[in-house]
């Protein structure tokens, strides 16, 4: 996990018209990729600016000609020389702290594995691929999940991953236990990254239903697609408010329990099988502990 | 040499889509190239631009509401899809020197977008993105086809960042989340045991926020401030006029409601603040945040209800609620990396946040029969947490390299809520509750050869008091991938499982979750691309649960029992694609999802109806699979005529209690792709 990179010896710097008489492919279409505004604006020095400013000083490539040897050429470089090359520049918008910390980097999945410089996919962040298959590539399980006929339209364009997560790296959690987060994005920079679009669940509620608010969405769905409606962790939705309200938690009210079903909610009867029939406002209500209005 | 190089760049651009195409067909195809790859030169611009205008159609056989929950494409003429971009070719243009605007599936489609960002280098950077999504859902699994949503969810969201690439930033938002449409709900009425009625619901809510800030950076700190102002508002409203029965009426069931009006204005705000500190040195990279986010709520209830309750008594009742609820959240964080040696380097993270949610609520119940009242008031929730964790990477070789972490999370949770009557004091039952969760973790990343990469990680982690029976408590999850990558062939395989048990004292939960993939992209010519993917996602759990049931006149206490799911999903897809000749391409594919439960066929006859109740949940058998093809034809170099095809299949192989569903569905399109 170095940080630096030792570039190559020669440091004089040729500029990026140099480059455009053997690259011309690279140098013709140039104006469209994000990184010619270095270009544009004349402002960095020449190791930060155009071709130059990722590939390092070119002046030995062009005095020999060409070659692999003598100028810095990413697909040899080792991720964590990537990633120190491409930080150089956009550390000041993606902090190190954060970068080096996300599971990303500790997968060695750098900037190049999603990035491509030359040939990408849209005008936008200059993603190899469209985004939803760029991440389906490494993970393959959510792939399947959105698949599913319950699922958030990642698929249909509607979302996108980075919706979500951040790929580079997110702080800690204000949910849950603040960890095994996923690089999850909060939304407002501090909440639940599901209630940013589910802005009707944020509340505030007086009556939070406290797993919602203290574990997260995630303790009754799951989060990118499911064989159950709603997305639920469970097809049937008793099984799923039983496997808490069982008279076995250790806090609350009710004698010091969660709350247990009561006396007078006979499973066997279908009206109580459909919990949410009478506990409509299940994520949180204003007028009613018991979330019934 | 040149002239090779720009025959590789045209191939290499001709290839490109072939991997955006591994998508569902009934999306557009924009990506899919016509006119001149260079673009056209307008003054000192080049623009690059393509229109998919098409008709799709869709005919449903079967549950149409699952179809419609599920997928929802239907007929009618679409903008499907479009992309244009603008670019100045010496980066000095007037008034802009980048513009990228794309759209999908505008003129009705059930997911709506535009995205658009537009910039001038070193003055402005805006981005925007608007969508809209048709949103159905038959809610049978929840409430029995009982709450029924046709809702439309609209976003949009704008950026503007001014001097983008100076040393002083100034950063402006807003942001709006709609949602609104006809919705069915139900309602519980006269008495806490009382019939629960059918209503009419019309759902409205905004959510809008505007932001402003701005980042300065100097001598290796940046730093950034911003303020939200955010507004939230609900108009939601139910009502039901006319004699309806009750649902599921408990007995004897005289229940009719002849009346129901309900309105729950809500207004609610939440000021935040953010701050941001970078400190970036060669040794040390220091990240700190904090926010404060001061949420606060004020809501009204008015509820009319005028019937019979069950055993046939006339009832007027109102229900009148008001209040305010507060929450404020406060959170810091700070990441520091330490870089000692080139091989090694330390990342350290804390945080620290609290959640307080506090609120004067009075909730009072008149009864016009009986001039009764009861109130209930007051409710406060507080979550603190801290949590920390120290990674230490060591790189041993440019092959192989180890990390290894510790993280701890301590959270305390306090709760003061009581019922009262009018005249009685507020007593207030207190709450409190520790939490301490210690995690280790320890990973690897070794190039084993040439393009080969393998990854490998373990956890195990210990909570010794979670929250809930669900939580995790005694918990490990380990994680592999492989990853193989050539030009024209990507090979991958992962692994993950993740072990959860809780046993507490009265009952036990576990949870065993098995994830397989594999994935193989081979491209072997422009021409050819294959795509292909399996998954298995196994997922085994076992819970303890509780609860009354009546058999015959018997009311009778069931301790003890197991809530008991097991599901079984193959996931599959394959992609192919085929230049057939320079102008015609064919793709095709067909994407399989199969729960096969836990291997029974049928709902097998069990000797007492609460095992049955319980055995026939344990598992939901179903097949969900889409065929699909696309054919597109060039027919000149700036037109493209598609015409695409999708199957969408859904079965269920056995019916959970009280319903049992499927659909079959031909969709398609036929799309014109051009550029002028």
């Amino acid at each position: 996990m170095a940080t630096g990179y030792a570039a190559p010896a020669n440091t004089q710097y040729v500029g990026s018209l140099a480059c455009k008489a053997c690259h011309p492919e690279v140098w013709s279409t140039f104006f469209r990729n994000a990184h010619f505004k270095s270009v544009a604006m004349k402002k960095e020095d020449p190791a930060h600016t155009g071709c130059e400013g990722c590939h390092g000083p070119g002046g030995a490539h062009v005095a020999s000609y060409g070659g692999r040897k003598n100028i810095r050429v990413f697909s040899q470089l080792t991720p964590a020389e990537t990633t120190a090359v491409c930080l150089e520049c956009h550390a000041k918008d993606l902090p190190r702290a954060n970068i080096y910390a996300s599971e990303h980097t500790q997968a060695d999945v750098v900037c190049t594995s999603c990035h491509s410089i030359h040939h990408s996919s849209g005008p936008r962040f200059l993603l190899a691929k469209q985004q939803a298959e760029l991440c389906y590539q490494c993970h393959e399980g959510v792939r399947s999940q959105f698949a599913m006929p319950a699922r958030h339209r990642v698929d249909e364009g509607a979302m996108t991953c980075s919706d979500c997560h951040n790929p580079h790296g997110s702080f800690a959690a204000t949910w849950g236990m603040g960890t095994n987060q996923t690089m999850q994005q909060a939304a407002f920079d501090v909440e639940q990254p599901c209630l940013r679009c589910h802005t009707d669940k944020r509340g505030p509620l007086v009556f939070e239903h406290a797993s919602v608010r203290v574990e997260g969405c995630t303790a009754c769905h799951f989060a990118h697609g499911s064989t159950n409606t709603k997305l639920l962790r469970r097809p049937v939705v008793f099984t799923l408010c039983l496997e808490c309200h069982n008279g076995a938690g250790t806090f609350g009210r009710e004698t010091a329990s969660v709350y247990s079903t009561p006396f007078s909610h006979n499973l066997l009867d279908p009206r109580y099988q459909r919990c949410t029939l009478c506990h409509v406002r299940i994520h949180g209500s204003n007028s009613d502990p018991m979330f019934l209005r | 040499m040149r002239s090779r190089r720009l025959k590789k760049l045209k191939l290499t651009i001709l290839f490109i889509p072939a991997w955006l195409w591994a998508q569902q067909t009934v999306a557009p195809t924009t990506d899919a190239p016509v006119g001149p790859v260079r673009g056209q030169d307008a003054g000192d611009y080049n623009i690059v631009q393509s229109w998919e205008l098409g008709y799709r159609f869709a005919t449903i056989g079967g549950d149409q509401d699952l179809y419609r929950s599920d997928v929802n494409y239907g007929d009618g003429i679409r903008l499907l899809g479009s992309s244009l971009t603008v670019n100045s070719r010496d980066g000095h243009g007037r008034w802009l020197d980048s513009l990228s605007l794309t759209t999908q599936g505008l003129g009705g489609d059930p997911y709506q977008s535009v995205n658009l960002r537009a910039e001038k280098n070193g003055l402005y950077e805006y981005d925007m993105t608007w969508r809209d999504n048709a949103y159905f859902n038959p809610g049978l699994a929840i409430a029995g086809g009982q709450h029924l949503m046709n809702t439309n969810y609209k976003w949009q969201d704008h950026d503007l960042t001014l001097l983008p690439q100076n040393w002083f930033r100034i950063h402006m938002g807003y942001s709006r989340v709609a949602q609104d449409g006809p919705a069915l709900s139900t309602q519980q009425v006269f008495g806490s045991q009382g019939p629960v009625f059918p209503l009419f619901s019309n759902i409205s809510e905004q959510f809008n926020e505007y932001r402003l800030g701005g980042d300065v950076r100097a001598r290796g700190f940046k730093l950034t401030i911003l303020h939200r102002w955010q507004y939230f508002r609900e108009d939601s409203s139910q009502y039901q006029s006319g004699p309806v029965p009750g649902l599921l009426n408990p007995s004897p069931s005289a229940a009719t409601l002849t009346s129901y009006q309900q309105s729950q204005p809500y207004r609610g705000q939440t000021p935040a603040w953010f701050g941001n500190l970078y400190y970036e040195r060669k040794w040390v990279a220091v990240d700190a945040r904090f926010n404060y986010a001061g949420g606060r709520g004020s809501f009204l209830q008015n509820e009319v209800a005028m019937g019979l309750d069950r055993f046939g008594a006339a009832q007027n009742q109102q229900i009148a609620v008001a209040g305010t609820g507060d929450r404020p959240i406060t959170s810091g964080d700070l990441n520091i990396t330490l870089f000692p040696a080139s091989r090694f380097n330390l990342l350290t993270e804390m945080s620290v946040s609290d959640v307080r949610m506090n609120g004067s609520n009075s909730f009072t119940q008149l009864n016009y029969n009986t001039l009764s009242l009861a109130t209930l008031n007051f409710q406060f929730l507080g979550i603190r947490l801290l949590t920390g964790s120290a990674t230490a990477h060591y790189r041993f070789s440019k092959k192989l390299n180890v990390f290894a972490g510790f993280q701890y999370s301590d959270r305390q949770i306090r709760s003061i809520e009581d019922t009262t009557s009018p005249g009685f004091p507020f007593a207030g039952i207190a709450a409190e509750q520790v939490d301490l969760l210690r995690a280790g973790t320890a990973g690897f990343n070794w190039m084993a050869a040439k393009n080969l990469q393998v990854h490998g990680e373990a956890e195990i982690g210990r909570d010794n008091n979670p929250f809930t029976p669900v939580s995790l408590r005694n918990e490990h999850g380990i994680r592999a991938n492989v990853r193989y990558r050539l030009k024209s062939l990507s090979l991958t395989g992962a692994y993950q499982e993740n072990y959860n048990n809780n046993s507490i004292a009265i009952t036990a939960y576990s949870s065993h979750a098995r994830t397989y993939s594999a994935n193989a992209t081979w491209s072997p010519t422009s021409r050819v691309s294959v795509d292909a993917s399996y998954s298995k996602l196994h997922l085994d759990t076992i819970g303890g649960i509780s609860f009354f049931a009546a058999t015959g006149f018997a009311t009778s206490f069931y301790p003890n029992q197991q809530s008991i799911y097991i599901s079984n999903i193959h996931a599959a897809n394959l992609d192919v694609r085929f230049a057939a000749t320079k102008r015609l391409d064919l793709f095709a594919g067909y994407n399989i999802t199969r729960d096969a439960g836990d291997g029974r066929s049928a709902i097998a006859v069990q000797p007492n109806p609460v095992t049955q109740l319980l055995y026939s949940v344990q598992t939901f058998p179903l097949t969900y699979q889409s065929p699909f093809a696309r054919i597109s034809w060039r027919l000149q170099e700036n037109l493209r005529f598609n015409v695409g095809y999708q199957y969408y299949g859904y079965g269920e192989d056995f019916g959970l209690p009280g319903y049992r569903q499927g659909y079959r569905a031909h969709t398609g399109y036929t799309s014109l792709l051009w550029s002028f």
